[in-house]
C-alpha cells in the first residue's frame, strides 16, 4: 500500500507545514501567559495577508519578542521589523541576523504563505524550522486550523 | 476511513499547463462532482508537478472533494513516461471507479497509454457523461464512424472506467473562495528515464479574445461559396462583439485558421448567441456548438438540416441576407 500523508485545505490562502498545505496551524499553546507559541491564524477570504501571532524565546527559553496579528506587543530582545513589502514580512534579531520571515506569495485566485524561523520553547527545546521550502514543526501542534483562533477559542491570543 | 476517501471514486486528471487546459479541467470537475453526488461518491482531483499548490487550492474552489498531489522535480514536464507511471501506480493502489481528463493534446497522447497499463479500457472524445440507473456504470458518448454516430460505451468488466472528454463541453462550477477540501500527498516512487527530450517550447499564436469564451460566434461553412464572402462574417461578429468559428470543410478551403475550427475536432463554444451561416448541420460540426444558448440559422436550403436544431431559421442566400443584416447593424451600432 502506497503511504500518504493528507490535511485540510482552503481554496483561498493555505500556509505550507511540513510539506503540506493548511489553512492555519498553531505550535504550543496560544492561550499561554508565558511560554512559547506561534499562532498562522486562518485567513477567511478577502483578508489579503496571514495573521501571526506568537510569543518567540532564544533557545536558551528567554523571551525575545511577542506579536498579535502582526503586530509587535512586547520587545525584551529588542528585536526589528523591517517594514513589509511585495507580500515579505521580516523581523531581525538585535543582531540583524533573520528570526522571523513570513513571505506571502499571490496566486490568480489565492494566497500561500511560507515561513521561515528557527524557534525554540521555554525550555531550549527546538519547535519550529524551515526545512526546504517549508516549515517543519516539532512536538505538540494543531496542524489544521478550520475556523479563526479567535472564534474558536474563549480568548483570542495575548496582548 | 482513509482508504474509502480515494478508493471507488471519480478522479479528475488535472491539466493546467495554461489557461485553455486548466479551464477543461474545471469543467471535468464540475461534471465529475454531478456525476459523484449520483453515484454517492467523492471527486478527487489529481495533479502532479513540481508546484502545484495553486492548482490544488484552485480545484477545491471549483469543486474537488480532494486533491491527490504529487510534487517532485521530475514531474515538472507533461511528459507521457512519467505522468503514466505515476499516476498507474496511484490508481492500482487506489483503485478509482472513474478516470476522466480533457481531451487535450496531452490528454489524448495519456490516457490511452495509462489505460494500456491499467489493462482497462478508454473512450476518447467524449460529448457526454452520464451513470446508466440500474448499473451505476459510466455511460460515455464518443463520435464514432467519422463523427456520423454518437456511440454510447460502458466499460462493465475493466476498472477504472476511463474516458478522454471534449474541452467545452461542460460548464465550471464558479469559483468558491470560502471552499474547503482534502489534499492528499501520495509517496510517487521511483520515476521512469524520460525518453523524450523536449530541444525548445514555442507558445502558440493565440488571439486576443478566446473563440470559446465569446458571447457570440458567427460560424460559416463551405455553404459560404467563397472566401470574400466568409470573409464578411468577421464584420459581422465585430459589430456584435463576439468571434468567427468555422466548419471542417470552410478550414479546408482555406477561408479561417485551423484555430477557428468548431466541431468535433476543433472547439467547443457554448455562447450566448450563435449564428451559423451556409453550415448544412454535419454532427461532426454540431457536437461542437449545440451548448448555444440561442442557434440563429441561415441557408438557402429549407431542407438543411441544420434548421432541426437552429432556434430561429431564416431561408434565404448568404450574399443577399449578410450584406442587409451588416447594413442594419452598422446603424444601430
Amino acid at each position: 500500500m502506497i503511504r500518504y500523508q493528507e490535511s485540510t485545505i482552503s481554496a483561498y490562502h493555505n500556509y505550507l507545514v511540513n510539506d503540506t498545505l493548511t489553512p492555519g496551524f498553531s505550535v504550543g499553546d496560544p492561550d499561554s501567559q508565558e511560554g512559547f507559541f506561534f499562532l498562522a491564524d486562518m485567513v477567511q477570504s478577502g483578508e489579503p495577508a496571514p495573521r501571526i501571532s506568537a510569543r518567540i524565546l532564544d533557545d536558551h527559553g528567554v523571551p525575545l519578542v511577542e506579536l498579535s496579528e502582526n503586530e509587535i506587543r512586547k520587545n525584551s530582545g529588542g528585536c526589528i521589523r523591517q517594514p513589509p513589502s511585495g507580500g515579505e514580512s521580516l523581523i531581525l534579531l538585535f543582531s540583524g541576523a533573520p528570526l522571523l520571515e513570513v513571505n506571502t506569495r499571490s496566486f490568480a485566485n489565492g494566497y500561500l504563505t511560507i515561513i521561515k524561523a528557527k524557534l525554540f520553547d521555554e525550555n531550549g527545546e527546538l519547535r519550529m524550522e524551515s526545512q526546504g521550502k517549508s516549515i517543519r514543526v516539532y512536538g505538540d501542534a494543531n496542524l489544521t486550523l478550520c475556523t479563526p483562533f479567535a472564534s474558536s477559542h474563549k480568548s483570542s491570543p495575548p496582548k | 476511513m482513509k482508504k474509502n476517501r480515494l478508493s471507488d471514486s471519480i478522479w479528475v486528471f488535472g491539466d493546467y499547463r495554461n489557461y485553455f487546459q486548466n479551464r477543461v479541467t474545471l469543467q471535468l470537475i464540475a461534471k465529475g462532482k454531478e456525476l459523484a453526488k449520483e453515484l454517492d461518491k467523492q471527486l478527487i482531483a489529481v495533479v502532479l508537478g513540481d508546484q502545484v499548490h495553486q492548482y490544488a487550492m484552485e480545484y477545491v474552489a471549483h469543486g474537488a472533494d480532494v486533491v491527490v498531489a504529487g510534487e517532485d522535480p521530475g514531474l515538472m514536464e507533461y511528459q507521457v513516461d512519467t505522468y503514466t507511471a505515476v499516476l498507474a501506480r496511484w490508481v492500482e493502489a487506489f483503485k478509482p471507479q472513474i478516470l476522466l481528463a480533457g481531451a487535450t493534446s496531452f490528454g489524448r497522447e495519456f490516457f490511452p497509454r495509462l489505460a494500456k497499463r491499467l489493462h482497462t479500457g478508454l473512450s476518447a472524445d467524449c460529448v457526454a457523461l452520464d451513470v446508466e440507473k440500474d448499473t451505476g456504470l459510466l455511460v460515455q458518448t464518443t463520435p464514432s464512424f467519422g463523427g456520423e454516430l454518437l456511440a454510447e460505451v460502458v466499460t462493465p468488466d475493466h476498472k477504472p472506467q476511463m474516458a478522454t472528454v471534449h474541452p467545452g463541453i461542460f460548464r465550471e462550477l464558479p469559483h468558491d473562495p470560502d471552499a474547503f477540501g482534502c489534499i492528499i500527498y501520495p509517496e510517487i516512487g521511483p520515476l521512469p528515464e524520460i525518453r523524450v527530450k523536449r530541444m525548445r517550447t514555442r507558445p502558440q499564436q493565440t488571439h486576443d479574445i478566446r473563440l470559446e469564451d465569446a458571447a457570440v460566434v458567427v460560424a460559416g461553412g463551405i455553404g459560404l461559396g467563397s472566401k470574400e464572402l466568409f470573409g464578411m462574417l468577421s464584420e459581422l461578429a465585430d459589430l456584435l462583439g463576439g468571434d468567427v468559428g468555422a466548419t471542417r470543410p470552410a478550414v479546408y478551403a482555406g477561408w479561417a485558421e485551423e484555430e477557428r475550427l468548431l466541431g468535433q475536432t476543433g472547439k467547443n463554444v457554448r455562447p450566448k448567441l450563435l449564428i451559423s451561416v451556409g453550415t448544412s448541420g454535419a454532427l461532426q460540426y454540431t457536437t461542437g456548438i449545440q451548448g448555444a444558448e440561442t442557434i440563429i440559422a441561415i441557408n438557402r436550403d429549407p431542407n438543411a438540416p441544420f434548421f432541426k436544431i437552429a432556434d430561429l431559421g431564416l431561408v434565404g442566400d448568404a450574399v443577399t441576407v449578410l450584406p442587409l443584416l451588416l447594413d442594419a447593424l452598422r446603424k444601430r451600432v
